[in-house]
């Protein structure tokens, strides 16, 4: 063989290496690595057809550089024709037949994981989560013990839910879990690739989605369907807990916030968040306990804006990240036992649109007639009401 | 019912004879040199080569968009782009990419060599042709002036409702993105009927479907799917028009409108617009190859029947792309397995090429290197296809980056190489000079090498789970190096652009002094090599008479006494001189003036609806114009006419007549009736 063959072969051998290597880099949304039975399923029907295409890959390819290699026109080529062949019936309807029956026997399996992953949930998970897709993050609304979501028959809402986190979906592990997916704007995509593949929340429909994982542990997930200015940012965290874990998590969620003590600097966050923040955030605190309360307040409010508009911040020093998923709140160790990531609540606080592009402003769009408000606008604090709002925040665990 | 007038003819047999012609109210433009011949020709030819320089003009600003889309994403938390620069470049490079890029450059072979391969002397209708021309050019001006007047469209290329509300995109954009894909929808459309019409019945004698070139073939079902799917779009574009200009509700969720219609309708249209796309390359290797392998296409039949086939199912794949909307699982299942089969026409299409290449005499030239490589990359493009027609895997893969590797192997690795193939096969047909064939493997191995750098990595970064259309990526998310290599890649493609320009400055110098490549450069096999290089502007001196599928090859070769086929002609000997001066159709004004008042409809409909009535009032104007043209120059001294009936014009004009006694030639081919 000649050294340039060497050479391609060597080439070829050090891309396969570079290429695998690059599959198993770290990756924490890796469609590959299946941390629950749906994606399992997936992951395994994925690499049965993988198998199929390399060989027909293989084939292909190989035949094609067979060819280019045996049937070159030679250099002592004596111009005469080459055999004038215009086909061969029979050849032609076996190449015909022969990948539809590979294609018949891949949709047997795909078929049947297919109507699998539509199945109802195994167990007896009675919570109701519903997933809220609005610009540029995700709320999820727990309804404790109540499988209809808060809606009597009828399907009209009758009650609030009991938590509303936002970014931070916390499961419990090994439980097949039914999400209710849906949009308050326009469509985003709910992914958790460790979980299961993705699916559309599509603003006037309701989605049911399965997920379930085997251990506890935190998946990254990312909103998939494109939807403006920030889809780009628009992540979310699963958590999956142990069962008890979840159970603790739920009472400690339920809870209204703590209000901090009189006269430090996180009662003057508090203030301070009553009134620049509280028009489109909310807190739950000992005055409004439950989300009932607050719905009625603002029904009496007309100020304020409807909940959902901005994140639930009740437990916010609760979560392992925030910014729409984007940006961890602890470093170094869990929520409450790491180091709360000061520098990046406050950096967000300074000027939220310079951090996250957002159609905060309606100034930005001249001559437009509808309030484009969309996203948090710069509230333009001084350092010292970061300082404490700061720390208000950091409190609400 | 025609307006008629009798005038005395000028020249003709010295007979006071008099004609009936239509009431001219202006004369037609004549001459065929010089720069504003260009905006009033009808030829075939020329209309083709303009439509390959604008989608040319088109690949360097929808590459250049690309080049800072790789830009920004070649480095985690990079911001050489705002989130709303990234939205709509990204979103202008689909759409320039797919109807700027592609369609008009497959439209140019459609043009230019759809007659020629037929034995036409010209399309069914040369000015609708003209203003289907202008009407995609003025459409895809209209569409990118969006740039310098608030910004393009910022809702991806699908541009899904409600995200293309006003509420949601607020700048004209998405008015620019509606009402300029109406606008060059028109010219698709147009062309549509145009050539279909032309292949039914401009047909030479004896060239019976079944003995069609592939090309023309593939062109023809091509173009009944622009039939039907531009419709499907114009309907949806309409309706989203509406919404945002005059605040309907078709696509508000508020008013109880449901996001899927658009889904619907924009994929109905979606998916036969990848095979509009990708079948006219189909069409050019199924002539490159049997030329360079000197064998004829393997299986003809399959390959035409295959092509229809994959024009049928086209039409029932489209939910293929909302696996993850929420369609539910009988339909999910449906559109999955109508989605696999649709890769066996396509697989047999693959096939049949290699068996053409099997056994014959491989001469690797550029063109065949480029349609070899279409046939390589296109199939793992095909094979990635059948990884999502398997919908629980789709929805793990559907928007991240495995599906934009999958359809730019597609869309590049297919119709991109096909077309840079059939750049290379016909140059010479075209300009009368060979590309360079050393400069043109340079172009080629760079081509191929940055393409498979740019959109391999891709593969990866999508099972990773990098979603498309993210302005940004954090470090920790694992997609730094991939990204890099792909952004080296996307400058390598660049590169070799250049030098393909480079190539076609180079060999036009050299070419002035190198002789004429003649008729039949690469011993070819349509009838497009059986006239001179370039084509001379009537194309055929005589039309030809078709005894055989690759009929110009079965007039080169044949059997000798022994039975061996061996050459029995030389393509000099046999091929026409280009010397005859039959009857063309005239230039016209008012295809480019008809087509120009359309964009200041647009402008008026987003700004202020008084631009809409100059915009209007040039419409009519050269509609009446149009009308009421004359149908000829009779003044025009060199006024020949070879008899041939309606068969080279079929614009079905009253003139005809005047033509024919005004020539005064001799019937030549009494027999050959018009095809029409």
């Amino acid at each position: 063989m000649s050294r340039g063959r060497w050479l391609t072969i060597g080439a070829l051998v050090a891309l396969m290496v570079a290429v695998l290597t690059g599959c198993a880099s770290d990756a924490p949304l890796d469609t590959m690595e299946p941390k629950g039975t749906f994606s399992e399923r997936i992951d395994g029907l994925f690499n049965t057809v993988m198998i199929v295409a390399a060989v027909v890959f293989v084939l292909v390819q190989g035949g094609i550089l067979f060819l280019m290699a045996r049937f070159r026109r030679r250099n002592d080529d004596d111009d005469s024709l080459p055999s004038q062949v215009h086909g061969n019936f029979a050849l032609e309807i076996g190449w015909t037949i022969l990948p539809a029956v590979i294609l018949a026997v891949i949709t047997v399996p795909t078929v049947a994981v297919l109507f699998e992953l539509n199945e109802e949930p195994e167990g007896d998970f009675a919570d109701c989560i519903v997933v809220n897709g609005q610009q540029w993050w995700w709320s999820f609304d727990y309804y404790v013990d109540d499988p209809d979501c808060g809606e009597n028959e009828d399907g009209q809402q009758v009650r609030q839910p009991d938590i509303v986190t936002a970014n931070e979906l916390v499961v419990p592990s090994g439980t097949e879990i039914e999400l209710v997916i849906r949009s308050r704007d326009v469509i985003h995509s709910f992914w958790i690739p460790a979980l299961n593949g993705k699916r559309d929340a599509v603003p006037g429909r309701t989605a049911n989605w399965l997920i379930q994982a085997d251990e506890p542990g935190t998946y990254q997930g990312q909103c998939t369907e494109f939807c403006g200015l920030s889809h780009g940012l628009m992540r979310m965290q699963a958590k999956a807990v142990t069962a008890a874990d979840y159970d603790a998590w739920k009472t400690a969620q339920m809870a209204p916030a703590e209000t901090p003590a009189e006269g430090t600097s996180a009662a003057a966050g508090a203030e301070l968040f009553a009134a620049q923040c509280a028009r489109c955030h909310t807190v739950r605190d000992a005055e409004l306990p439950t989300y009932d309360d607050v719905a009625a307040d603002r029904a009496d409010n007309p100020v304020l804006l409807v909940p959902g508009v901005a994140p639930d911040l009740t437990h916010f020093a609760s979560r392992e990240w925030f910014r729409g998923g984007v940006e961890e709140l602890w470093l170094n160790g869990a929520p409450g036992e790491g180091q709360f990531n000061r520098v990046a609540v406050e950096e967000w606080l300074r000027n939220p649109t310079e951090v996250k592009a957002m159609a905060a402003d309606p100034a930005e769009y001249p001559g437009s007639e509808v309030d484009l408000g969309r996203g948090m606008p710069d509230l333009n604090l001084s350092e010292a009401q970061i300082d404490e709002l700061t720390d208000y925040l950091m409190g609400l665990e | 019912m025609a307006i008629t007038e009798d005038r005395p003819l000028a020249i003709g047999t010295g007979s006071a004879a008099t004609v009936t012609a239509p009431l001219g109210s202006f004369t037609r433009p004549s001459g065929n040199t010089g720069w504003k011949s260009w905006l009033t020709s009808v030829d075939h030819k020329r209309i083709g080569i303009m439509y390959g320089v604008g989608a040319m003009f088109f690949f360097l600003v929808g590459g250049i968009e690309a080049l800072l889309i790789r830009l920004q994403l070649s480095v985690p938390d990079n911001n050489v782009l705002s989130e709303n620069a990234y939205n709509q470049i990204f979103t202008m490079h689909g759409i320039t990419m797919v109807f700027l890029v592609v369609m008009p450059m497959a439209a140019a072979f459609a043009n230019y060599l759809l007659p020629l391969q037929i034995g036409a002397r010209d399309v069914a209708f040369p000015r609708l042709n003209a203003f289907s021309f202008w009407c995609w050019l003025f459409g895809a001006i209209f569409v990118n002036s969006a740039w310098f007047l608030g910004g393009g469209a910022d809702c991806g290329w699908f541009c899904y409702a409600p995200n293309s509300n006003p509420v949601f995109s607020p700048s004209n954009g998405v008015d620019f993105y509606a009402i300029g894909l109406q606008i060059t929808g028109i010219a698709s459309l147009v062309s549509a009927v145009n050539l279909i019409v032309t292949v039914l019945n401009l047909r030479a004698p004896g060239m019976t479907l079944m003995r069609m070139p592939v090309f023309t073939w593939m062109t023809l079902v091509t173009q009944v799917l622009l039939l039907f799917a531009i419709p499907v779009i114009t309907v949806a574009l309409f309706l989203l028009m509406f919404d945002r200009l005059f605040d309907s509700n078709f696509f508000n969720v508020d008013a109880g409108a449901d996001p899927l219609l658009w889904e619907h309708l924009f994929w109905i249209f979606g998916h036969p617009e990848v095979y509009i796309m990708i079948l006219p390359s189909f069409g050019i290797i199924s002539e490159t190859i049997p030329v360079f392998s000197r064998k004829p296409i393997f299986g003809y039949p399959f390959m035409v029947f295959s092509g229809i086939a994959i024009g049928f199912m086209g039409w029932g794949v489209w939910a293929h792309h909302m696996f993850a909307s929420g369609i539910g699982p009988i339909s999910v299942a449906a559109f999955s397995i109508s989605t696999m089969f649709i890769a066996v026409p396509t697989g047999v299409k693959i096939l049949n090429w290699l068996a053409t290449m099997w056994g014959g005499k491989l001469r690797f030239t550029v063109s065949m290197m480029f349609s070899i490589g279409l046939v390589s990359m296109f199939t793992i493009g095909g094979l990635s296809g059948v990884t999502h027609a398997v919908a629980p895997s789709d929805t793990q893969q559907t928007d991240t980056y495995y599906i934009v590797a999958h359809f730019h192997y597609v869309l590049f690795g297919g119709a991109l190489l096909g077309l840079f193939a059939g750049f290379y096969f016909w140059w010479p047909k075209m300009f009368g000079y060979f590309l360079s064939e050393k400069v043109g493997k340079i172009h080629f191995w760079l081509t191929l090498i940055g393409f498979n750098l740019t959109f391999g990595p891709m593969h990866i970064l999508g099972l990773q789970g990098m979603s498309r259309r993210i302005p940004t990526y954090s470090d920790w998310q694992g997609f730094n190096f991939w990204n890099m290599v792909s952004t080296i890649g996307a400058f390598l493609i660049a590169i070799s652009l250049l030098v393909f320009f480079f190539n076609i400055a180079a060999s036009r110098k050299a070419s002035k002094t190198m002789p004429n490549p003649g008729p039949d450069p690469w011993d070819a096999r349509s009838l497009e090599w059986s006239i001179p290089s370039p084509t001379p502007e009537h194309n055929f001196d005589t039309v030809p008479e078709v005894k055989d599928f690759d009929d110009w090859w079965h007039r080169k070769y044949g059997e000798n006494a022994d039975g061996e086929i061996v050459r029995i002609a030389n393509a000099e000997d046999i091929a026409q001189d280009g010397l005859g001066h039959p009857h063309l159709p005239a230039p016209s004004y008012w295809p480019i003036v008809l087509a120009a008042g359309l964009p200041f409809i647009g402008y008026g409909l987003i700004f202020s609806l008084w631009w809409c009535v100059p915009g209007a009032m040039m419409v009519i104007a050269a509609m009446f114009g149009w009308a009421l043209e004359p149908p000829d120059d009779f003044e025009l001294p060199d006024h020949g006419h070879d008899g041939d009936g309606d068969g080279d014009h079929a614009e079905l004009e009253a003139g005809e007549t005047a033509g024919e006694l005004a020539s005064g030639d001799a019937v030549e081919n009494p027999e050959e009736a018009p095809v029409g």
